[in-house]
């Protein structure tokens, strides 16, 4: 059966929490490695959300412009955060406590979404708006992989070690074309 | 040796707390000790049954003087009540505290059956543990069916999750849930403080599925709640009915105030959040006054001593610890148990029939077909069973 969008997302919230225990609860290189797989993963998704679901979600009654631009808000304070963090490093000695802030910062992102915007994804969107909203996050994740791939890895290392937004804003400009291309169709 | 009765406590005039100190600061909303969150819903239960006992007081005490001091002991629990569940974040949704309560019933009821001195009381807390059991493996299905979240990020790996007495056949017929009353001159004090323990903490479960279920979307959720509400009405009138009745109110109000120093207590001993711990520590204190309020009471109006009716010091203290062994041992002894009048049985006699065609009208009940809705989903049910395969051959994934 078709993926539906809201499963997805849940699924994407899911891994990106458990990535999150996993860096607090790692060191060293494993540290890096895990916290390298979860920008990637943060920045596809964020982008995703921002490109495709959020635009949905405004023109829901039950959702609305103030619930979205308070989420795009929330998503703006979190790059903030995981920017200065990827620019740092792991072992930067505030690593940790600025870690904890953004994981703070991105479990309560996560969970309003949850409760005041897929809930009515689900409520108000038909079966197959919500599987065609699911295909475009879906392809923007292909753009940007986000598991390491051999071979990919010093990709990853040069956009990390560009300015540090370089790494969202190439994901958002990833799943913008995508959106240009379903809207041509 | 501790003994509650000898100490001095905050003065009752000094323990109304304002917004500042109200305010208290959440534990981890992600990464917490699991049983400091069980530390936290079991002693929420206890103190909502402080709240709500007192207001019962009041609506059958003649007596206005008492009434007042009722009052303001009452307002104090309740404040109690506030700070102690206002430790639990907003984060986590219902479905991961619902959870946590299922891993609080089965650790700390399956402690309580450990320590129970008396075989029949026991019985009652082995024959509720299996039951609890079960609901958190339905719950840890659900979650991972509609938050897609494991319940491993819940309960770690302290408590395994796999099915216990299927939630299908607890809906027993009311009138065998009903247990014989303990003997108050004759049971330890332990067993009074046991039974009242287990009676609030279902009590809460109860109160809290009843009230959040249906404030979910989802179909399969909304059901599930409302199964799993019914058989917490079930577990209350079972461990409620094990208190002697004869208890007057201030023989139960002095049994109150003691169960809740004899828990602050034992939760200061082992929490392991500093925070959480200085707590446990201040209601403590707070505590000790209402238990010597309490005590004054019953010396007054029942003309007795209290420590008649009161262990010579704390037991020993009530402790959230894995109990997966003391749960398999019941898992391969006492699954197919259901109750007949005041005891249990093996067989699914006529009135526990009669109730289970009554109750699910031919129909699989919500708590089977969230495992079925698992299985399609994930092709398998969700578990956590770090000691091994199922004890019993056929609950075996």
């Amino acid at each position: 059966m078709p993926e539906d969008v809201v499963d997805l997302l849940l699924a994407q919230h899911a891994r990106i929490e458990e990535l999150m225990r996993e860096v607090m609860r790692s060191d060293g290189i494993e540290r890096q490695e895990r916290f390298e797989e979860l920008v990637r993963l943060l920045a596809v998704h964020e982008a995703a959300e921002e490109q495709v679901v959020h635009p949905r979600g405004r023109q829901l009654d039950d959702v609305g412009e103030a619930v979205i631009d308070a989420r795009l808000e929330e998503e703006y304070g979190a790059k903030q955060l995981l920017a200065e963090l990827a620019r740092d490093g792991t072992d930067h000695p505030q690593f940790e406590e600025r870690f904890l802030a953004l994981r703070t910062a991105v479990l309560m992102h996560a969970k309003r979404e949850e409760r005041y915007e897929f809930p009515y994804l689900t409520w108000e969107l038909d079966e197959r708006s919500r599987q065609r909203l699911a295909e475009a996050v879906r392809a923007a994740e292909r753009l940007a992989p986000t598991r390491p791939h051999p071979g990919t890895e010093s990709a990853l290392v040069s956009m990390l070690a560009g300015p540090p937004l370089a790494v969202l804003d190439r994901a958002r400009d990833a799943v913008r074309e995508i959106m240009d291309g379903h809207r041509r169709r | 040796m501790f003994n509650p009765l000898e100490q001095q406590g905050i003065p009752l005039d000094e323990q109304i707390r304002n917004w500042r100190e109200m305010d208290v600061i959440p534990i981890d909303p992600d990464d917490a000790d699991p049983y400091t969150r069980c530390r936290i819903i079991a002693m929420n239960g206890i103190e909502t049954e402080a709240v709500f006992f007192d207001h019962h007081f009041i609506r059958h005490c003649p007596d206005p003087e008492v009434r007042r001091q009722i009052s303001y002991l009452g307002y104090i629990e309740a404040q109690q009540q506030r700070v102690v569940n206002w430790l639990l974040p907003g984060i986590p949704s219902a479905l991961e505290t619902a959870i946590a309560y299922e891993q609080v019933a089965v650790d700390l009821t399956a402690w309580v059956a450990r320590m129970e001195p008396d075989p029949y009381l026991r019985q009652a807390y082995e024959f509720g543990v299996l039951e609890d059991f079960d609901h958190l493996y339905r719950y840890a299905n659900l979650f991972e069916l509609v938050e897609r979240r494991k319940a491993e990020k819940v309960v770690d790996q302290l408590t395994e999750v796999m099915p216990g007495r299927p939630t299908l056949v607890q809906h027993r017929h009311p009138m065998d849930n009903v247990r014989d009353p303990y003997d108050r001159t004759a049971v330890s004090p332990l067993s009074k403080l046991h039974a009242l323990t287990i009676t609030a903490t279902e009590q809460q479960t109860m109160n809290f599925y009843m009230n959040v279920g249906p404030q979910y979307m989802e179909p399969i959720a909304r059901q599930l709640y409302q199964e799993i509400a019914l058989i917490e009405q079930e577990h209350v009138t079972h461990y409620e009915s094990l208190l002697d009745p004869g208890e007057t109110w201030w023989e139960m109000l002095v049994n109150h105030e003691y169960n809740e120093c004899y828990l602050y207590y034992s939760f200061m001993q082992q929490e392991t959040d500093p925070r959480v711990k200085a707590i446990w520590e201040l209601h403590l204190n707070m505590e000790l006054t209402h238990l010597q309020i309490a005590c004054d009471l019953m010396r007054r109006h029942d003309g007795r001593e209290p420590a008649e009716i009161l262990a010579p010091a704390l037991p020993e203290p009530v402790t959230f610890e894995p109990n997966k062994e003391f749960v398999r041992h019941l898992l391969a002894t006492q699954l197919d148990l259901t109750t007949l009048g005041a005891g249990y049985v093996r067989e699914q006699h006529e009135r526990f029939q009669q109730m289970q065609q009554q109750i699910h009208g031919g129909q699989k009940p919500p708590s089977e077909r969230v495992i079925d809705m698992h299985r399609d989903k994930f092709g398998e049910d969700y578990r956590i069973e770090p000691e091994g395969a199922h004890p019993v051959q056929t609950l075996r994934q």
